[in-house]
């Protein structure tokens, strides 16, 4: 290897390298490779569960959720094609999936998870920052859908206006919009 | 945005601690994606599922008295009225769309097999075309044409259907396919094991460069050719996992599509020097690459031309895709960066909206050219509008003497500017191209590429045809190369190379099919050929087999050859090149002898640049499936590339060499290296 003054070229290498095997397993999953969509869905359990986790705040809703994105994209990764990138792809079943179990708790009329303040997941340590974290998580989760999504892919998931506009299909000044309704609604708490 | 302040509460969202997943639930999910996967992969096999009687269910009330007559009228109205309007419609697309190009260079080059459009090309896409629209339209039509009775009897033998319930499935079916991102896959019927090549763009189909007997022509002639689009076009294929088919793959637009470290000529009379060497074939150790590099003119800083730019742009439904117009909005800001007080521009729109968006305006004056920009809107069919017209029109009105007038057309494959006819238009371009107003065409997205169009067109009009797949290619094309495709310092460039039968047996071009011209036509001053523009640089390779090498393809002739050679030893061939300053209409020439001086033994002791021209050289011969592409393997064509790298400021050739390796995984090597 040549460490000439391309540094920066060295790093996006490793980058595109973790890309390249993603994008040839997908390749290799939509033309019905069994294996590769296995090692495919490994890769990406965690992130898809962290995800889930985040939307929802309970680690039972978040496994739910997980299970459904992965059957979801078992159906689904014949059609998938590469429009646009496969992670954001990956983010938008995922939006999906919680939306639709919220949806669903909805119309059973359950709420119990948005009112619980302290859950057994967190750690006893720091109960009192968790505290008031608490109270802006559970604020941020019961935000309206778009706003919701929009905060979170934006400082949850830390991800650029431009990236979270393609997940929710709706234009990058759109997602900003978004971003200052919530925090007009959110002001009482912030 | 506001996500960098200080103490914003919403940054501590991003310090959450999740607790990891349970490892059963883990494995449940896995388990139930794989069998969700099988499930479809097995779904695809099996016929489609329907309605057994293969019609459609009219209604889920059973009428105890037959069908009452309503029913029938609004589906034999409706068939009446498709049937009226597919033929009107399908005349439209004949008499407005330019799907059928002939060629695209017809008048500058010889006639080589190159220049007749193939038929084939449609053909094979036909299949494609209708299998992707076969669910839509003629289902429905079909099923209800029937004849009355016929649609009645059906009515009675169809069992009565459960009323509360049937709706149900139905809807859940229709909200399973609103979870998922829908723009982003065809239905499932269409979902086939073999991924679907995205069909419709639209490539000149050539053949490769024939191997040539110096004995029987010696002297071979081309066109210099600065586009790149085949490049970005195959990268962009590749890096969505599809191999680019045959005709989509021009070596010398990859080849080119890299900066080279040529010296440059110091001087704006003669604007270019070459760069001539000789070194081994990589894929072939019996021959060697003849390698032609030059470089125009870089002219000093300080000197700033006006250009007046007119941007014509496509603003059909098909453009509002986050890879064409977005894309085009989000590159223009960088160009603005780049122009200074004494360029205008000027924006007219085409198909959807049509009209001037901007009348010429100071390119400093940037809050106006990027409030017009945004309210571009892509929506509606195409209008019939004189868009061309009309760009070319405001080009006159607003022309610099002694700059860059230039159109520039942005487009996703709809060349319905206003004139219909493909040769009328190149005519009219050709005719302003002679008045001073050149054309360039900016390619985007895929699916509906009218590839070939655009080679002719930018051919025709002297300008560049460009292919933007991303963000970073627009940054490459409108801001680093500006320089180069705003401001041209020679045109009708010609190279004539004449090889020494005493030295070379035979040769072979690499690359330029599209760009061949006869041997008469170099001296020819009417011929049109490629310009070249500041800064760029150009690279043509000749496989050439020295004599004595044995490694002839062709036997030699039994009775000998009848001329005697004029015998010059240590000279291998010949270059002539043919240039016109921007201003004049008279070409110059410049001749070079090709000596033993300039070979390499070793591809070693070859610059970084050739050896990354010739791994380029190597690829895009194997990845068009070449007769002489040799045993290369692509392990060792990105060694190749990598050993000639060099600094590589800009980044493109590591992206090359992850070009390669993709490349790899789709069309892997038939039989694993022996060493």
């Amino acid at each position: 290897m040549v460490h000439a003054p391309a540094m920066d070229g060295t790093a996006a290498e490793t980058i595109d390298h973790a890309q390249a095997i993603t994008q040839a397993l997908v390749v290799r999953a939509r033309n019905g490779d069994g294996q590769a969509f296995a090692l495919l869905l490994e890769q990406h359990y965690e992130r898809i569960y962290r995800t889930a986790w985040k939307w929802c705040g309970n680690g039972d809703d978040a496994e739910d959720v997980a299970q459904d994105v992965c059957i979801k994209l078992g159906q689904a990764i014949a059609g998938f094609d590469g429009r646009s990138a496969f992670s954001s792809w990956v983010y938008r079943i995922t939006l999906n999936a919680v939306r639709d179990l919220q949806r669903s708790r909805q119309r059973r009329g359950r709420h119990v998870d948005a009112l619980r303040q302290i859950t057994p997941d967190e750690h006893p340590a720091d109960q009192e920052e968790a505290a008031t974290s608490k109270q802006l998580w559970a604020a941020v989760r019961r935000l309206p859908e778009k706003q919701r999504d929009a905060v979170l892919l934006v400082y949850a998931e830390e991800l650029s206006h431009a990236a979270a506009a393609e997940i929710m299909n709706i234009k990058e000044a759109t997602v900003s919009f978004h971003v200052h309704e919530a925090r007009k609604t959110l002001r009482g708490l912030l | 945005m506001s996500n960098d302040m200080p103490g914003d509460p919403l940054n501590r969202l991003k310090d959450t601690s999740v607790p990891p997943a349970r490892a059963e639930a883990r494995q449940a999910a896995l388990a139930a994606g794989m069998a969700a996967f099988e499930n479809s992969a097995a779904k695809t096999v099996n016929a489609p599922k329907g309605n057994p009687w293969g019609r459609r269910l009219k209604s889920i009330i059973n009428f105890p008295g037959g069908k009452t007559i309503m029913d029938m009228r609004l589906p034999i109205g409706t068939a009446a009225i498709a049937l009226l309007v597919l033929p009107l419609g399908y005349q439209l697309y004949l008499t407005t769309s330019m799907t059928q190009v002939p060629s695209p260079i017809s008048e500058t080059t010889a006639p080589a097999p190159a220049q007749v459009p193939p038929p084939r090309q449609d053909l094979a896409k036909q299949p494609q075309d209708s299998r992707t629209q076969a669910p839509a339209a003629p289902e429905p039509l079909e099923s209800e044409i029937g004849t009355a009775a016929d649609s009645a009897a059906m009515m009675e033998s169809m069992p009565a259907p459960p009323p509360p319930v049937a709706p149900a499935p139905m809807l859940s079916q229709g909200g399973a396919a609103m979870e998922v991102p829908t723009t982003s896959f065809a239905p499932m019927s269409d979902m086939v094991v073999v991924p679907p090549l995205p069909a419709g763009d639209q490539f000149t189909s050539f053949e490769e460069q024939r191997l040539k007997l110096v004995a029987e022509e010696p002297v071979s002639t081309f066109s210099i050719d600065v586009d790149t689009a085949s490049y970005s076009y195959m990268r962009s294929m590749l890096e969505d996992g599809f191999l680019p088919e045959p005709d989509a793959v021009r070596i010398e637009e990859m080849i080119n599509y890299f900066p080279y470290d040529y010296p440059a000529a110091q001087d704006a009379a003669v604007p270019f020097q070459p760069t001539i060497a000789i070194y081994p074939t990589p894929w072939n150790t019996r021959t060697q690459l003849l390698q032609i590099g030059i470089k125009g003119h870089v002219p000093p800083a300080g000197e700033d031309k006006p250009a007046n730019l007119v941007f014509l742009i496509d603003t059909s439904g098909s453009m509002d895709e986050p890879d064409k117009l977005p894309l085009l909005k989000r590159a223009f800001a960088l160009l603005l960066d780049q122009l200074s007080a004494n360029d205008t521009i000027s924006i007219v729109t085409y198909a959807g909206s049509a009209g001037v968006a901007l009348e010429p305006t100071a390119a400093t004056n940037k809050a106006t050219i990027l409030q017009a920009l945004d309210n571009l809107w892509a929506g509606g069919s195409t209008a019939g509008a004189d868009g061309i017209e009309l760009a070319y029109r405001l080009a006159e009105q607003h022309k610099v003497a002694d700059g860059t007038n230039r159109v520039i057309l942005a487009t996703d494959g709809d060349f319905n500017v206003g004139i219909e006819d493909p040769e009328q238009l190149e005519d009219f371009i050709k005719a302003r191209r002679d008045s001073g107003i050149t054309l360039s065409v900016l390619g985007f997205g895929r699916g509906n590429l009218g590839d070939d169009t655009m080679q002719a067109l930018a051919q025709n009009g002297n300008g560049n045809a460009s292919y933007i797949s991303d963000f970073r290619e627009a940054q490459k094309v409108l801001v680093q190369e500006i320089g180069g495709t705003l401001e041209m310092i020679a045109k009708d460039v010609k190279i004539q190379v004449e090889f020494n039968p005493a030295m070379v047996s035979e040769y072979r071009l690499i690359g330029y099919e599209t760009r061949a011209l006869n041997r008469e036509d170099f001296n020819n001053d009417k011929v049109d050929a490629g310009d070249i523009g500041a800064g760029h640089s150009v690279t043509a390779l000749y496989e050439i087999t020295p004599v004595g090498s044995g490694g002839e393809l062709v036997d030699p002739l039994r009775y000998g050859s009848a001329s005697q050679p004029i015998a010059r030893s240590g000279e291998w061939a010949f270059l002539r090149l043919r240039y016109k300053l921007p201003q004049s209409e008279v070409s110059q020439l410049i001749e070079q002898p090709i000596t033993s001086d300039m070979v390499h033994s070793d591809i070693a002791q070859a610059s970084d640049d050739m050896r990354f021209a010739a791994a380029i050289a190597a690829f895009g011969q194997k990845l068009r499936g070449s007769n002489y592409s040799g045993e290369m393997s692509w392990d060792a064509i990105a060694a190749l590339a990598r050993s000639g790298r060099g600094t590589d400021e800009s980044g493109y050739r590591n992206e090359f060499l992850q070009l390669v390796q993709t490349a790899k995984a789709l069309k892997p090597d038939a039989v694993p290296a022996v060493n």
